[in-house]
């Protein structure tokens, strides 16, 4: 039954389908299926309900600790996007803007769970982004403070004040970066992809997409040349429901845009984006898969994003701009009916919810991880502030390997 | 004569031949074409003219502007509007079809059809592909499309009615920077020629020519010139293609001496081209050229700033080139 999006379906049913563990010993998989206490049930049924019914629940043979680091990373992203609102709205200093990823954590933090993260540059697989990078870039292991002095222009920024939000980048953690651009990224990202087939490496190139992308060339070309070389290549679509300020209706004929993968013989799986662990179970699938030179996988992951398309200093609430009503927001706009609605089920929220029913967590401890990330983001945040600002002549460097070009400027 | 915003008296223009014409069509994504202006009726040309007519679509500037091609092979003047994140996607499909067509068939094949093309390169902070200003360049390149730039919502819309009126494919660049002007616009429709610049300012000691988002900066220049006493005439290309070769040879005649102002990269910028066809034409001339340094746009506003030239640096040109 693929691509089931009946809410009504059981937990006993989701959990019967699952594949048979890969690891030896006790999992957690089969203490849910031991204890089949109807609070699990309950508790974790609204998050399966979603699910396709050929995922594994292979995030159940995590360790503790890795699933807590599940958690941390959510909340490192989701602090980070609230203190980065927060300094818009009052701190007449900073100067950083962002495109929001707040509502859509547990997408990143789960696909990149499932990969290759730490190694030499030529075995860690990578990861292309959007324009709303900054979830992608800490989930792939991109260092905080450096991300947030690029952010705010510093000369110790992560890509040295060049680049900003939009064109984050950081190779040594396999992060190829940020693009402002809608379209090319994924082209891209199988191009990696491409490379690693060619050189018979089992690396694996991720690209992060939004609803958006569905309507460019690019996607389509995407899809069928990663099928027709089998590459090692998974799209990630983040489907938010909006493209800048349109409906995705405007753009896709499809509800399930992963329907337009499977028509291009791509094995599609539809996820529910606000529960990191579905996430991380279509994405550890699509790696193997990847990794056993099987080919391309799409993901399609049902999120949404909280606040506006992006934000920007000075913001006032309920203004034009950040998070307000957005004066291009005329030919479409999210009721706030669905935002809240929407909010009720916040990745947060079902993460801990998750492993305080899985016993990894009691609720004291959740409330010491947030408070020690609220610190680490706070320092973060500081220590990006107090980073020294670019020397203007700079800007004519980095534009070839050696040199700079002339200044032209002054006639 | 109303006050007007720079989109509204764009818009106006379009509406207008709209109403005139049931078979013309307008293509978007993310900028609809709305309007609002103290006094005047809003302008929405997506409830006005209906979704048939006036289209939403995804992103895919490759299909807004191939539809709007085949809508005027087909007999339909369109315009569609191609946001500044896109600007340079639908190049091919314009200097390999809008450009060619009509002369690869013998003068057969007509496209009479406006491609909006949004230009940013004012705002700090964005970095390389939404801080920069190069395409005026690579568009003015093309045979066969005529590119215009204007630089006041007065010529805006002027050059809109023309644009959209004219049997050719017309580039109307539409520089970010400039949406916060307004200006004394009429209500009427009425045409700005689409191979003509104008003399801003009259001045003999030199000649200034910027275009489009350079003009603020060089018109605010030569203010500060005149107050220093030498006085600068200041020429708007305004067309970039076919570019006015007369009224700068004029103007140069009686200066002696040039200066180009671009917002665009140094290398093939419209000031080069203005300064190639001056010294085709006119002997003992004096040059200077202000431009964006050949390197992307970086995101910090202290690199940005210092390289995207402005009225200081103008002005100091200007300086030397008559000291």
């Amino acid at each position: 039954m693929p691509n089931s999006r009946d809410d009504s379906t059981p937990e006993v049913e989701a959990l019967d389908r699952v594949d048979t563990p890969e690891g030896a010993g006790p999992t957690r998989r089969g203490f849910l299926r031991i204890a089949g206490l109807a609070g699990v049930a309950a508790s974790l049924a609204p998050q399966i309900a979603r699910a396709n019914g050929r995922i594994g629940y292979h995030a159940a043979d995590l360790s503790d600790e890795r699933l807590t680091d599940l958690y941390r990373m959510i909340l490192r992203i989701r602090w980070h996007e609230r203190t980065m609102a927060d300094k818009m709205l009052s701190d007449p200093d900073y100067r950083g803007y962002n495109h929001f990823y707040a509502g859509q954590e547990a997408v990143a933090t789960g696909v990149c769970a499932a990969l290759r993260n730490d190694g030499p540059f030529d075995q860690i697989d990578v990861v292309y982004s959007t324009h709303r990078p900054s979830g992608h870039a800490l989930a792939k292991g991109v260092d905080m403070r450096a991300m947030c002095a690029e952010n705010d222009f510093r000369a110790t920024g992560l890509n040295n004040g060049y680049g900003a939000e939009m064109h984050l980048s950081d190779p040594s953690v396999g992060f190829i970066g940020a693009d402002g651009m809608v379209g090319p990224g994924p082209v891209l990202a199988q191009g990696s992809a491409f490379s690693f087939r060619a050189r018979g490496s089992d690396q694996v190139s991720v690209v992060f997409g939004g609803d958006g992308t569905y309507a460019t060339p690019h996607f389509h070309s995407t899809l069928n040349n990663a099928k027709l070389l089998d590459l090692p290549f998974i799209y990630v679509l983040e489907n938010n429901l909006y493209h800048q300020y349109a409906h995705y209706s405007y753009s896709s004929p499809h509800y399930d845009i992963a329907d337009a993968a499977r028509a291009y013989g791509i094995p599609a799986e539809v996820v529910d984006g606000q529960d990191v662990m579905q996430v991380y179970n279509a994405a550890y699938e699509a790696v193997e898969r990847a990794r056993a030179g099987e080919g391309p996988t799409f993901i399609e992951a049902k999120t949404y994003r909280y606040y506006n398309h992006w934000g920007a200093p000075g913001a006032e609430v309920g203004q034009l701009g950040a998070f307000g009503y957005d004066p291009l927001a005329i030919s479409s706009f999210r009721p706030e009916r669905e935002v809240r609605n929407w909010m009720q089920r916040d990745p947060v929220d079902i993460c801990r919810a998750t492993l305080v029913d899985w016993g990894v967590l009691n609720a004291e401890q959740a409330a010491q991880i947030e408070e020690d990330i609220r610190a680490e983001v706070d320092e973060a945040f500081a220590w990006a502030m107090e980073q020294p600002l670019c020397n203007p002549e700079d800007g004519v460097k980095n534009v070839f390997a050696t040199g700079e070009v002339p200044a032209r400027q002054f006639g | 004569m109303t006050e007007k915003s720079w989109i509204y008296a764009v818009l106006e223009a379009a509406q207008h031949e709209m109403r005139e014409d049931p078979a013309m069509t307008w293509i978007f994504e993310l900028t609809p074409p709305v309007a609002s202006n103290p006094d005047m009726p809003v302008i929405n040309l997506e409830t006005e003219f209906g979704r048939r007519r006036v289209v939403n679509t995804g992103i895919d500037e490759n299909w807004m502007a191939s539809t709007v091609i085949g809508a005027g092979l087909a007999g339909s003047r369109s315009v569609t509007y191609i946001p500044y994140q896109g600007a340079a996607m639908p190049f091919q499909v314009i200097q390999n079809h809008a450009g060619k067509l009509r002369h690869m068939t013998g003068g057969v094949a007509s496209i009479p059809v406006v491609f909006i093309i949004e230009l940013t390169g004012q705002t700090p902070g964005f970095a390389g592909q939404h801080s920069d200003y190069e395409l005026d360049t690579a568009y003015a390149h093309i045979a066969g499309v005529r590119t215009v730039v204007p630089s006041t919502p007065y010529d805006a819309k002027g050059m809109m009615t023309a644009a959209i009126r004219s049997p050719d494919p017309v580039v109307f660049l539409n520089p970010a920077g400039l949406r916060t002007l307004s200006g004394e616009v009429p209500d009427e429709p009425y045409e700005v020629p689409l191979d003509k610049a104008a003399v801003r300012v009259e001045g003999s000691d030199l000649t200034i020519v910027s275009s489009g988002p350079g003009m603020p900066v060089s018109l605010e220049a030569a203010e500060r010139l005149a107050e220093e006493g030498i006085n600068a005439e200041v020429i708007d290309l305004r067309v970039l293609k076919e570019m006015d070769t007369e009224t700068l040879v004029t103007s140069v005649s009686k200066t002696r001496k040039l200066l180009t102002v671009d917002q665009s990269y140094y290398t093939l910028c419209p000031g080069a081209e203005v300064i190639a066809r001056v010294a085709e034409n006119v002997e003992g001339v004096r040059y200077k050229r202000v431009a964006f340094p050949d390197a992307p746009p970086p995101a910090s506003p202290e690199m940005f700033l210092w390289m995207r030239p402005d009225a200081e640096n103008v002005a100091e040109a200007a300086r030397q080139l008559v000291g």
